[in-house]
């Protein structure tokens, strides 16, 4: 974790002491300082504390709460057990979004090894590279709602990508990108977690490599040591800890993040073939109306990033040693 | 590094510029297009460069008022977020109090949990509390989701600043609110800036939440309101093009304004954990 101790307590006290000490005051002072302080952090971090309880916490239970009714947003709450459980196992649209959730993810190797090998390409440094720092990291800036549309656009069956296609000779390939089910789920893997990942991925993954000891490569230099041999023996296992991390925020982009970007790129069709669990909870809940259903989706995608989230402060914690 | 290497990295770097560069690219040229025109010619840039489609789209979308709604919303909601992010980020940063750990850890945990799982809910919630279709609700709910994010960034950096500094200004005598705004928020104002640009991009960004609570099209957000144009039918794709180019201004603009905090790495540092 980045949030770094406080030097030791001992150390901390000795140097009170001696403040203490020097501006003539009295020990039992110290306690009524120690005493404000704490209170004064309680103080400080009560708005964040409501907000959080407020917005964040609470309809967080209020899910697990709805879960069990039949509620639709006005009347009494009508307890139904585990009924929305039930109906929703059975629901074959719940494992479509799911599925769709896992295809999605199959496309993050693709999405953290393409910003790997052109950070690799760059570590050397290049001229030129601060245009093309600027040019790859561009639609990042841009935001998901921005980002769908000019990708639906690029898409469309009379869009540019297929006038291209044609205009080189590949007729055959210039596919509906949108509007057929598996490929319109396997154009949003491959623009959301590939194409958009490049920019961020390039650049972290350069940070990265920028903090790795240069004595380490002189010295496998020295030794004879290819550039490849230098990459996979320095670099990968210098960075581990960063791909790792790489690849957990690309989980939460997909499971956790992709609503904006379905809205506009492609409102989740045709059909149901790009709901992903997230996006299937606003198809759900406001379009139908059917909070107490929807909720019980909601259990189970908390579940999901609950898991996620306790890996990632893991691999927080294991990096700090 | 050697000539052939050098060779086949610009390739690569070039290809890919194309790859992330050339949708935006054609939404471009595209906007210029005239409607006609782009039935025939989708790929080459207008035969004649034309500004109908942002008039069109300016007007017909109301662009403009969507506009004024963020000068008056994103302001009020980074002003009441800064006030969150630094209170709290020094007080789990550089504070020592019992639940210190405990409740950041919550607050980190918190975090990762998509908008959409919680937007349900906190719609019930802002409407018994009369916040639907108001700003001031979505100020809180915005800075409620995205502090937690700007207090970590805030909490690392405090942690960073020496104990004595602290410490002696207390034993001066100095109150803890004191020490807050005279001597760690000003030695602070490099990573505020970063603060500023990191809540910019999501609040202006955002696009759940303000979907569910702004329920009035005069209050839309320009988001919000270019994500309800793309659901019209009978758009002609120019001034779809044109609607989006508008609107890609403002973050362009930050983003040639701050490239250098944006893509050096401090950004990519900052999440490093």
């Amino acid at each position: 974790m980045a949030l770094k101790k406080p030097n030791s307590t001992t150390q901390v006290k000795l140097d009170l002491d001696q403040l203490m000490a020097k501006n003539g005051l009295k020990p039992w002072k110290k306690k009524s300082l120690r005493a404000q302080e704490s209170r004064d952090a309680y103080l400080l971090i009560t708005p964040l504390m409501i907000l959080t309880f407020v917005f964040i916490l609470f309809p967080m239970v209020s899910n697990f709460v709805y879960s069990f009714t039949d509620w639709r947003g006005f009347g009494a709450l009508n307890w139904i057990g585990f009924d929305n459980f039930r109906t929703m196992f059975q629901d074959e649209r719940f494992w479509q979004s799911i599925k769709n959730t896992l295809i999605l993810l199959l496309f993050i190797p693709m999405g953290v090894f393409i910003p790997l090998c052109l950070a690799a390409l760059l570590r050397g440094g290049l001229k030129g590279w601060k245009f093309f720092r600027a040019v790859i990291y561009l639609p990042q800036i841009l935001g998901y709602v921005i980002l769908g549309m000019i990708f639906n656009l690029f898409l469309r069956s009379n869009g540019p990508l297929n006038s291209l296609l044609e205009m080189v000779g590949l007729q055959s390939w210039a596919l509906d990108w949108l509007n057929r089910p598996l490929l319109a789920l396997l154009s949003l893997g491959t623009v959301y977690s590939v194409i958009l990942r490049i920019g961020f991925g390039t650049i972290y993954l350069l940070a990265a490599m920028g903090g790795v000891d240069e004595h380490l490569y002189e010295a496998a230099r020295v030794d004879g040591a290819g550039w490849w041999t230098r990459f996979w023996h320095i670099t990968l296992p210098s960075i581990r800890f960063n791909i790792e991390f790489l690849v957990v925020m690309s989980v939460i982009e997909n499971v956790a993040r992709a609503f904006s970007f379905i809205y506009t790129f492609s409102r989740g069709g045709p059909g149901y073939s790009t709901h992903t669990l997230e996006y299937s909870l606003y198809t759900l809940g406001f379009t139908n109306g059917r909070i107490g259903h929807a909720s019980a989706w909601s259990v189970i995608l908390f579940f999901i990033c609950a898991a996620i989230a306790i890996m990632q402060i893991r691999l927080m914690r294991w990096n700090d040693g | 590094m050697d000539k052939s290497l050098k060779f086949y990295t610009y390739l690569v770097l070039i290809l890919f510029a194309i790859v992330s560069i050339y949708p935006l690219f054609h939404v471009f040229i595209t906007s210029f297009k005239q409607v006609d025109e782009y039935i025939e010619n989708r790929v080459f840039p207008p035969a004649k460069w034309v500004l109908d489609n942002y008039r069109v789209g300016i007007e017909q979308g109301h662009l403009l008022s969507y506009f004024w709604n963020n000068a008056i919303l994103i302001p009020a909601a980074m002003l009441f977020y800064l006030f969150v992010c630094v209170a709290a980020g020094f007080a789990f940063g550089r504070l020592r109090f019992r639940l210190r750990l405990p409740l950041f850890l919550a607050t980190l945990f918190l975090m990762i949990f998509p908008q959409m799982l919680l937007s349900l809910q906190i719609f019930q919630i802002c409407n018994k509390l009369y916040l639907t279709d108001t700003y001031l609700g979505v100020v809180l709910v915005w800075t409620a989701y995205f502090a937690p994010f700007g207090t970590y960034i805030m909490a690392t950096y405090f942690s960073s600043i020496p104990y004595e500094i602290i410490e002696s200004a207390r034993v001066d005598g100095a109150s803890t609110w004191r020490i807050l705004t005279q001597i760690a928020t000003p030695m602070a104002l490099p990573m505020l800036g970063f603060l500023v640009i990191i809540g910019f991009q999501s609040m202006w960004n955002e696009l759940p939440f303000s979907l569910l609570l702004l329920q009035s099209m005069e209050k839309r957000t320009v988001t919000l309101g270019i994500a309800m144009i793309q659901g019209q039918y009978g758009i002609p794709d120019p001034t779809r093009a044109a609607v989006i180019v508008v609107a890609s201004f403002i973050p362009i603009l930050v983003f040639l304004f701050f490239q250098k905090y944006i893509t050096t790495g401090t950004f990519a540092g900052s999440l490093k954990g």
